[in-house]
């Protein structure tokens, strides 16, 4: 049984002044999920999402959004969060609110009603008079958020809406996407922070250097790292290297190695007939981001999380 | 289809909106409102200080007669009746007699040489032959001495001084208006086309800079299209300038009830040869084609750039072009019919302006359509290209220094 389609891509390629930034990227993002597309910085996230929402044209490749070839005919049913934030400092947050829904053809009358009562629930009721020059960094980004979602997108676009978000706002806006994938809506976002998308996402794309380099679940994402076992011997030395795997790496006390097709049952009958013994294991899937790294290259995210600081 | 063009032009009144209320429910804006008001009375007060300045130096000014006491009387009678023909603008300086001493050619010399230089013209000498001495602005005060000798002489020729002549005086009103009437209409209509424009166009490449300053061209791209975008910009400002033309249109329609009756008498006298609801038609139907014209250009420049300096910059050529335009209109209304106001009428960008003052100067309707059909065509051309433009201004900008200097990050794997 297929699964509706909210967003596709076939091969989308954009070029900048010669510099080819986006190099054929597919996407399929299944309608009601919740879609992550990672990548470092300059990975081409942002020229994707661009090109998926019709704000720029491919210069080769295809996508529909929602079902329309052209993406302009689904933008009254399209959230977005651009990655430069943008509000009018002199208009007051509902009507910034109320405006952004008008946009996509929400009648103003019922934009500003939802505003008061979407800020209320966001904890900002009192601030829905006040300007938007008046307001926080992170309170005028809520206020762009929910201007986003104010019209009750059936998908809402959201690119690294976590940066410059405090822990507590980021918390919230997680509950934000829950809730609006509740309502029914599909959403896309990208990052290049990958808690909130092992958190988050149903499915997520990781695309580098303008490719995509993988699509698929968090789980499998994960999958394409064996496990790893942390192991801590009674009795520590030079010697347990040469029992352990020859990737094992000396972390404090624990020897971390991945663990082979056959198990580690073998490896630690030896090493407790050696006399090293056990005096602590245990065993994890490795992470989102060890996964990330592996598929992007641990320079590349090293660079990228360097800049996100 | 239908429902795209919906969409459209719903998107576009959506940004007017904005924009118009942005605009008009500022402070800045009720300045801008008065702003005519501004240039009135700014005018005022430096013809008043002028004025001033000309009428303290006038309050001192002389003539001076070198005569006779004989002769002074008739001279005196004379001046008096002369003086009755000059206005209270242009009368001559006060006059005083001096009675000759030895030299009268020297005393009329001391008097205009006088060091606080108030005389500004002596007559001297028989009233045949009179020598006049004037100084560096007493050409007029000259003349009006020679002719008061020679009226003098004449009234002694014939024994008295007394009036011959009693005339009666009645008071016509016009009801044409004179050629001079309808140029000043018309170089009205070009003055308020080209300042109205101005304005215009510079606040809504404002409203471009400030989206650009705020990166709220991002969230607006992705919702609108560029080409509604805008739209709504051109059609905002149109709204704040018929706010604009509406408050000076009822204030001129009722300006003449409230001025003093020489002042609403001369105003009268400025009137269109078209009638005055023609023209007011035709000046608005004028005023929109330049403002679209002008304002399309203006909103692409802003496009174009993305800083304020930038912005600047490249408004300047524009300006430039415009003042040269109003040159020409302003030509054309003062000489209707010249190859000049022919050029001006034919040109896109002046044509507006000019066919408003064609419209001032000639009472001929048939012009104006052919002149509107012509406009309306520039004006398709320079929209359908300027939001072609804008929106291949808005979107290069949109890469921003920023994300081109991410884009040219490599990314490893």
């Amino acid at each position: 049984m297929s699964q509706s389609l909210a967003v596709t891509a076939h091969g989308l390629v954009k070029n900048f002044g010669g510099r080819r930034v986006v190099d054929g990227v597919d996407l399929a993002v299944p309608t009601g999920t919740i879609y992550g597309v990672l990548g470092p910085n300059g990975a081409g996230k942002t020229t994707t999402l661009r090109m998926l929402l019709g704000i720029i044209e491919p210069d080769e490749g295809e996508r529909t959004l929602l079902g329309r070839d052209r993406p302009r005919e689904a933008s009254d049913h399209v959230g977005y969060l651009p990655e430069e934030r943008g509000l009018y400092p002199q208009m007051k947050a509902r009507e910034a609110i109320a405006f952004m829904g008008a946009l996509r053809g929400l009648p103003w009358k019922i934009g500003r009603k939802r505003a008061i009562e979407m800020m209320e629930q966001a904890g900002l009721g009192y601030a829905v008079d006040f300007k938007i020059r008046k307001l926080s960094k992170g309170m005028a980004q809520l206020v762009q958020l929910l201007g986003s979602v104010v019209h009750q997108p059936d998908l809402l676009v959201l690119d690294e809406p976590f940066s410059g978000l405090d822990p507590v706002n980021q918390e919230g806006l997680e509950r934000l996407i829950r809730a609006e994938q509740a309502r029914g809506a599909t959403v896309l976002f990208s990052t290049h922070v990958m808690a909130h998308a092992e958190r988050l996402c149903d499915r997520l794309a990781i695309i580098a250097g303008g490719k995509r380099r993988f699509e698929g679940t968090v789980a499998e994402a994960r999958g394409m790292l064996p496990m790893r076992a942390h192991y801590q011997p009674e009795r520590d030395g030079p010697e347990v290297a040469a029992i352990l795997p020859a990737d094992a790496q000396h972390n404090g006390r624990d020897w971390v190695f991945p663990i082979a097709d056959n198990g580690v049952e073998a490896l630690l009958l030896k090493l407790t007939q050696s006399g090293f013994g056990v005096a602590g294991l245990s065993i994890e899937r490795p992470g989102l981001h060890d996964a990330f790294v592996r598929i992007v290259g641990a320079e590349a995210l090293a660079q990228a999380e360097a800049e996100a600081l | 289809m239908t429902g795209n063009y919906r969409r459209a032009l719903r998107q576009a009144m959506t940004v007017a909106r904005r924009d118009f209320i942005a605009t008009v429910f500022t402070p800045t804006f009720l300045l801008f409102l008065l702003s005519p008001m501004f240039t009135i009375l700014f005018g005022a007060a430096g013809g008043l200080g002028a004025s001033t300045v000309t009428q303290g130096a006038a309050g001192r000014a002389r003539i001076v007669v070198v005569a006779a006491p004989d002769q002074a009387a008739a001279i005196v009678a004379t001046d008096r009746q002369l003086r009755k023909v000059f206005g209270s603008a242009d009368i001559p300086p006060p006059l005083d007699i001096a009675t000759p001493s030895g030299d009268p050619a020297a005393q009329a010399r001391a008097a205009v040489m006088e060091r606080s230089g108030d005389v500004d013209a002596a007559i001297y000498g028989p009233l045949e032959k009179p020598t006049i001495l004037y100084g560096g602005n007493g050409q007029n005060e000259a003349d009006y001495l020679a002719g008061l000798a020679e009226q003098t002489l004449r009234a002694q020729k014939l024994g008295s001084t007394a009036t011959l002549s009693a005339p009666i005086k009645t008071r016509l009103t016009r009801t044409a208006v004179t050629a001079s009437g309808h140029n000043a209409a018309a170089l009205f209509a070009v003055m308020a086309i080209f300042l109205l424009t101005l304005f215009l166009a510079g606040l809504t490449m404002g409203t471009m800079a400030e989206e650009r300053s705020n990166k709220v061209i991002e969230v607006l791209a992705a919702a609108v299209p560029l080409e509604s975008v805008f739209f709504g910009k051109l059609i905002g400002m149109f709204g704040v300038a018929l706010l604009f033309v509406g408050f000076w249109g009822a204030v001129a329609s009722q300006i003449t009830s409230v001025l003093p009756a020489g002042v609403a008498t001369a105003l009268a006298g400025v009137a269109p040869a078209v009638g005055k609801p023609v023209f007011a038609l035709l000046f608005l139907a004028y005023f929109v084609m330049s403002y679209l014209l002008v304002g399309a250009v203006y909103l692409i420049l802003g496009a174009q750039a993305s800083t304020q300096r930038e912005l600047q910059m490249m408004a300047l050529p524009m300006t430039i072009v415009q003042m040269a335009n109003v040159g020409m209109s302003t030509a054309a209304a003062g000489r209707p019919g010249s190859t000049i106001a022919w050029i001006a009428e034919i040109f896109p960008f002046s044509s507006p302006m000019a066919m408003a003052a064609h419209a001032a100067n000639s009472s001929a309707l048939w012009p104006h359509a052919v002149a509107i059909l012509w406009q309306l065509l520039w004006v398709s051309l320079v929209i359908s290209l300027g939001a072609r433009w804008f929106r291949r201004g808005v979107l290069k900008s949109g890469e921003g220094p920023k994300r081109k200097r991410k884009q040219q990050q490599p990314a490893s794997s």
